[in-house]
């Protein structure tokens, strides 16, 4: 900051003087007494110089034979005239005045001028607080800048993109920053260079799942499919698996699934609420009732409670900004057909069934159910368990 | 710290060009010679501040410095160190600072080579040269600011636009601008010339050099940028007039015609007010273009961003800087002394035909490019004059001065004789017609106008080496005493020559290449062959390869002549990772003066893929004679009578340090 | 002749090329100027077969067929009619499903428009300014960023979210797609 002052200043003072010397040579020239038509231009004598050299080039015209004499009398002539009448205007012009005027206002301007209004401009234009940062020192001291270590390890992969270690720590981060296009790629990656394990598939899963607004998809399923086989005790992949069901409307299958899962998961685990809530929605009852394990302080209802909502809270109301941005921009460009189905599944994600009708009757207004993209609509429908015409309780729906 | 020691060097630059726009042109009226040597030191300072200035951007862009946002918008750190310098200026900000740098150049160079010029002339043609700063300055500096920061930095910048990363954006822009702006020299030598109220023969030898250099950058740019258009985007054209080119044409057309006009007032000391109009004209048009391109009212790869705001200031220039200019020319020109007489047939009246052809077709060229933009303004109708509309009007006004120009040279001053030149070129009128059938003969035959056309290259290379046979007067004096005469000639002599041979070799090249190209679109899969100008091409497949900042997938072809492998050329799709842009890179195998141009189209669902094969026979005469046009500039620029004009040649004036030559 | 019956023919001379170039030009513009229009327009207005125009507006998705060689059909729509394209030759790199599009060519006889070039945006952002002008007009269409350059992570899917935020539009470099697996 002091250093950037500091040539600032050396800047304009060097500019100040650049711009005075013609001013302090003129006063020099003064004291010494030296003429100032002897050094200067002022008059016509460049012109009379042009006149003379296209007199010498007329001569060398005629003779190599280019023009003929007549010519060049003629074009002499013409020229000559030219010469004399600047070489009169010339010799008048020497006459002229040169006085050496003093130059207080015109000091005063070049003094003034280039500090005050540098200074004004630049202090509502400039940021002299932010320093300069070059990417390498950057990286080099990235401190706890998530972007940045990202870019680290991007950089080294780009150079070494078969070291799987980078993309295992890359792909969990990436999910963090929102980039689930790139955290798919890095896991995949991942598996391809250092082996399959339960956590990147079901890293992977999960990506994918985030990826599609909260959908357990074929390809997610699959992965969860592949963590489980890894490592059967996982409960994340195995809640998302059973959540695959649910979504697909198999809800009994879904049921056991949680049940099994919820099993298995110590009553302090965090996660338990979550999969209570499941078991109701799918029609089974919690096995909350069950003793809970002899705990040694650990957290108390209150505490899991919370951490519950938050998460859960969170989540929900994340998707359902999604989703209301999705139905308002199709409202607006209602020609995407990718968009509607996409909606129709989030609204069932979020359980809300008459909006899902509701999209999906509307979608299949803008591509009738005889198309191809109709097709795909209805198709949907029936997967997660919605019939656009007849609606069947929601309770038998299962394909 | 540098980035803000560039910012501030801009402010100080803009302050500087305000005092160097008022007090030397008040010293010129007052004959105070501080007050006018004031425009020679503060031209100076000018420069070296905006050369602070671009050099603190340039460093920003070669190390990745984010926190500015103009690299993070138009950089990557991935990308090579060539493109990230040449990334400076592929974005609005960053060519308009290199736009005022070239300008501050100009500037400089005048006030260190312009020892020769009457002080006040030099005070006043500074003083304009820092007004035009002064608006850029301004218009940068709250409009198109390259020094604006981001904070927090981004760890990584958005990419450069992918068509930009090519070695064309590292000359093309440069080059471009040194002959756009290079005529600003002649704008502000005009306005100066004006503001005296005097003008006579030596101001045209003083503002030669400029016009000559500015012609020359504006031919190799324009050229350059033909080129690179050519092979990068992959459709197989050398120019389209869109918009964009037509405005950078149009000043080298404008310019054309000022050269030659120049070169009567420099000689006779006619045509006085014309010449001075036509200076005014070309800056006019050079900061038309810049408008139209910056404006954002055109769109193309060119306009890189569209913000109202930067189009009224530009709008705000461009009214300044030409209502100004003309108003002032309506005011003084009648009070100009008219020059010297000639006859209609003569050197002068050769030229005066030249300038009325040139003038005439930039009007079309304006017109096609205006036409449009008006129409919507005032009816919202929207119209677009394509190509067909630019080679009818264009090219058939064109042919007249085709024929015309190797007349000029061979015609004497003040009175020709229409007749003694006939006699002098039919030989080589003769000459033309037979080559420009023999060359049809061996292409296999074309159109009778073609055949025409060519002759008319073959026409305007001969006549270019008539004016040299007849100076050297080969014909009477025997060859050994004709080369001492030719090489006694002065340089300029040679310069005409080479830039009138030039525009032959490209007149050729344009009607060879349409005449005689083929252009070939099949469906290939690997190992299928396609015959293209006596080619064979196979295509062997493809393979994936990832670029710095890219990946692509690359098809192998193979030439083959009568079954002998001659060539090999790969074509790729590209896609840009950051901006997930898809490029077309084009495969160009060159024999000769001739391409092979292979460009790949989509794949398709039976496994084969788009190939589009063009045969451009002698497509490289079209920039292979606008180098040559270029030379002769430069050779002409080389001229020894272009120093001279100054008690130069006398220890008088000081000559600049460090050894350096006169601008040639 | 004279000096002034000289200068009378020089100057009638003069006149008379200019007229020439005028005229030339007026021709011209009869001849090969091509009106914009958007399929939205075509019922409202007469065009007769064998007119060249300029039809702008966007590439209805899933309508791109390919057809025998380098021949594409797609339709051309604004939300207010449809219009069935033909072209022969190479697409632009940027040609895409739901992306802006010009083209230029003839009404043969029927509704089939035969384009002989199609261009597409320059880069990612750019969508060909007659029809984003219109689109905008008609609320069809808005403008990504508002920012010629600044780039949206993804153009084809118009829910991806449109962060300012710098640090969510970082890329990753060479590695995208299937980079990788392609060694």
């Amino acid at each position: 900051m002091m250093y950037l002052w500091i040539v600032l200043a050396l800047l304009t003072a060097a500019v100040a003087v650049a711009l005075l010397l013609p001013f302090a040579r003129s006063a020099s020239a003064a004291a010494s007494g030296v003429s100032n038509a002897r050094r200067s231009n002022s008059t016509r004598a460049g012109e009379v110089e042009v006149y003379r050299d296209q007199l010498r080039e007329i001569d060398r015209d005629r003779e190599g034979g280019l023009i003929s004499t007549e010519e060049a009398e003629n074009a002499r002539a013409e020229v000559g005239r030219r010469l004399i009448a600047a070489a009169a205007e010339n010799d008048q012009d020497n006459t002229g005045g040169f006085a050496n005027r003093k130059h207080r206002i015109a000091t005063a301007l070049v003094t003034v001028v280039p500090p005050a209004l540098g200074l004004c401009l630049y202090l509502s234009l400039g940021n002299p607080g932010i320093p300069d940062q070059p990417l390498q020192a950057r990286l080099e001291n990235p401190g706890n800048n998530i972007a940045l270590l990202v870019t680290k390890v991007e950089r080294h992969l780009a150079e070494n993109p078969t070291d799987g270690a980078g993309w295992d720590i890359l792909a969990p981060i990436y999910l963090r920053l929102d980039r689930a296009g790139d955290a798919e790629l890095a896991y995949r990656n991942a598996i391809r260079f250092i082996g399959p394990s339960n956590a990147r598939y079901s890293g992977l899963g999960e990506t994918l799942v985030v990826a599609n607004d909260g959908i357990v998809t074929e390809a997610a399923r699959q992965a969860f499919e592949q963590a489980v086989k890894l490592d059967p005790a996982d409960p994340r992949s195995r809640f998302y698996a059973a959540l695959g069901l649910e979504q697909g409307g198999r809800k009994d299958e879904a049921r056991a699934a949680f049940e099994e899962l919820a099993s298995a998961t110590p009553a302090d685990a965090p996660w338990k609420g979550l999969l209570d809530e499941h078991i109701v929605k799918n029609g089974g009852t919690p096995l909350a009732a069950k003793p809970a394990a002899p705990s040694l302080g650990g957290p108390t209802q209150e505490d899991v409670a919370a951490a519950q909502d938050l998460s859960q809270g969170d989540h929900k109301v994340m998707i359902a900004g999604m989703v209301d941005s999705l139905a308002a921009k199709l409202k607006d460009e209602p020609d995407n057909i990718e968009g509607w189905l996409r909606l129709v599944r989030s609204y069932a994600v979020l359980g809300d069934e008459a909006k899902a009708r509701d999209a999906l009757s509307t979608g299949l207004a803008q591509f009738p159910p005889d198309g191809n993209d109709g097709k795909r609509l209805l198709a949907l429908g029936k997967d997660i368990g919605l019939d656009a015409d007849a609606s069947p309780a929601p309770g038998g729906a299962r394909p | 710290m540098i980035v803000e020691i560039g910012h501030y060097a801009l402010v100080l630059a803009l302050a500087t060009a305000l005092i160097v726009s008022t007090l030397p042109m008040i010293g010129a009226r007052r004959r105070d010679p501080a007050m006018m040597a004031l425009a020679t030191t503060g031209s100076l300072t000018l420069f070296a501040l905006v050369v602070i200035s671009f050099a603190a951007l340039t460093w920003a862009y070669m190390v990745s410095d984010f926190s500015v946002k103009n690299v993070w918008e138009n950089s990557h750190s991935m990308m090579p160190m060539l493109y990230k310098f040449s990334g400076v200026w592929g974005n609005h900000e960053g060519s308009m600072l290199l736009w005022l740098l070239i300008l501050a150049l100009f500037s400089a160079l005048v006030a260190v080579f312009g020892g020769n010029l009457p002080d006040t002339l030099k005070a006043n043609v500074l003083a304009v040269q820092a007004w035009i700063s002064s608006a850029f300055l301004l218009f940068i500096l709250l409009s198109s600011n390259p020094f604006l920061r981001l904070d927090p930095a981004p760890a990584e910048g958005q990419d450069l636009n992918p068509v930009l990363q090519d070695l064309g954006l590292a000359i093309h822009p440069p080059l471009l601008y040194l002959g756009y702006v290079g005529f600003s020299v002649c704008f502000s030598f005009a306005v100066a010339a004006l503001i005296e109220g005097r003008i006579d023969a030596a101001w045209a030898r003083w503002v030669r050099p400029w016009t000559l250099a500015a012609w020359t950058f504006l031919t190799a740019g324009i050229a350059m940028g033909s080129y690179w258009a050519y092979y990068e985007l992959g459709w197989g054209g050398w120019w389209f007039w869109d918009p964009v080119e037509n405005a950078s044409f149009m000043p080298w057309l404008a310019g054309t015609a000022m050269l030659h006009s120049a070169l009567v007032m420099e000689k006779r000391e006619a045509l006085k007010i014309w010449t001075v109009l036509l200076a005014i004209m070309t800056f006019s048009l050079s900061l038309l273009g810049t408008f139209l391109v910056r404006s954002g009212v055109l769109t193309s790869v060119h306009s890189f961003a569209s913000d109202p705001t930067r189009g009224i200031f530009i709008l705000c220039i461009l009214a300044v800087f030409i209502g100004g200019a003309f108003s002032l020319f309506a005011w003084r020109a009648p009070s100009l002394k008219a020059g010297g007489l000639f006859a209609p047939i003569s050197r002068e009246g050769a030229l005066v035909l030249n300038n009325l052809i040139l003038t005439v077709a930039t009007a079309t060229v304006l017109t096609g490019t205006l036409y449009p933009l008006v129409l919507e303004t005032l009816t919202g109708e929207k119209i677009s004059v394509g190509a067909p509309f630019f080679n009818m009007t264009f090219g058939l006004l064109m042919l007249p001065l085709l024929i015309a120009v190797p007349f000029g040279p061979v015609l004497a001053w003040k009175r020709g004789d229409l007749l003694g030149a006939l006699q002098r070129l039919y030989v080589f009128a003769g000459l033309s017609l037979a080559a420009g059938l023999a060359f049809a003969y061996f292409q296999g035959g074309g159109p009778v106008l073609s055949i025409f056309g060519l002759a008319l290259g073959f026409w305007g290379m001969f006549g270019a080496i008539a004016d040299l046979w007849y100076r050297g007067n080969f014909g009477k004096v025997g060859f050994a005493t004709g080369l001492r005469r030719v090489r006694g000639l002065p340089r300029s002599a040679f310069g005409t020559a080479l830039a009138h041979f030039g525009m032959g070799v490209t007149v050729l090249g344009i009607f060879a290449a349409t005449t005689f190209g083929t252009e070939t679109v099949v469906e290939m899969k690997q190992g299928q062959t396609a015959e293209a100008g006596g080619y064979s091409l196979t295509f062997d497949g493809f393979r994936d390869a990832v670029g710095p900042n890219y990946t692509e997938s690359r098809g192998h072809f193979t030439a083959r002549k009568g079954g002998a492998a001659v060539a090999d050329v790969w074509s790729s799709k590209r896609l840009y990772t950051a901006r997930r842009m898809p490029t077309t890179e084009a495969g160009i195998l060159t024999f000769g003066l001739s391409q092979l141009y292979v460009s790949l189209g989509d794949p398709m669902d039976s496994g084969g893929i788009v190939v589009r094969i063009w045969w451009k026979p002698f497509i490289l005469c079209i920039w292979g004679g606008c180098l040559i046009m270029m030379m002769g500039g430069f050779v002409s620029l080389s001229d020894r009578r272009l120093r001279v004009g100054a008690p130069a040649k006398r220890p008088k004036v000081v000559t600049p340090k460090g050894g350096l030559e006169p601008a040639e | 002749m004279t000096r002034k019956q000289k200068r009378m023919a020089v100057i009638l001379g003069g006149m008379s090329f200019v007229t020439i170039a005028v005229l030339l030009v007026m021709f011209a513009f009869s001849q090969s100027v091509a009106y914009f229009f958007m399929p939205g327009d075509l019922a409202k207005t007469d065009i007769q077969p064998g007119t060249r125009i300029r039809l702008g507006g966007l590439v209805e998705e899933g309508s791109v067929k390919r057809g025998q060689g380098s021949t594409v059909s797609f339709t051309v729509t604004d939300g207010n009619g449809k219009v069935d394209v033909s072209y022969t030759g190479i697409l632009p790199d940027l040609f895409r499903e739901g992306q802006g599009v010009v083209t230029e060519g003839v009404f043969d006889g029927g509704t089939r428009f035969t384009a002989d070039s199609v261009l597409a945006k320059h880069d990612e952002n750019y969508m060909p300014k007659e029809v984003a002008d219109r689109l905008k007009k008609d609320g069809v269409w808005e403008d990504g960023t508002g920012k010629g350059m600044a780039p949206k992570k993804d153009a084809a899917q118009p829910e991806a979210k449109i962060d300012g935020k710098p640090q969510v539009m970082l890329q990753m470099p060479g590695t995208s797609g299937e980079g990788v697996t392609r060694q």
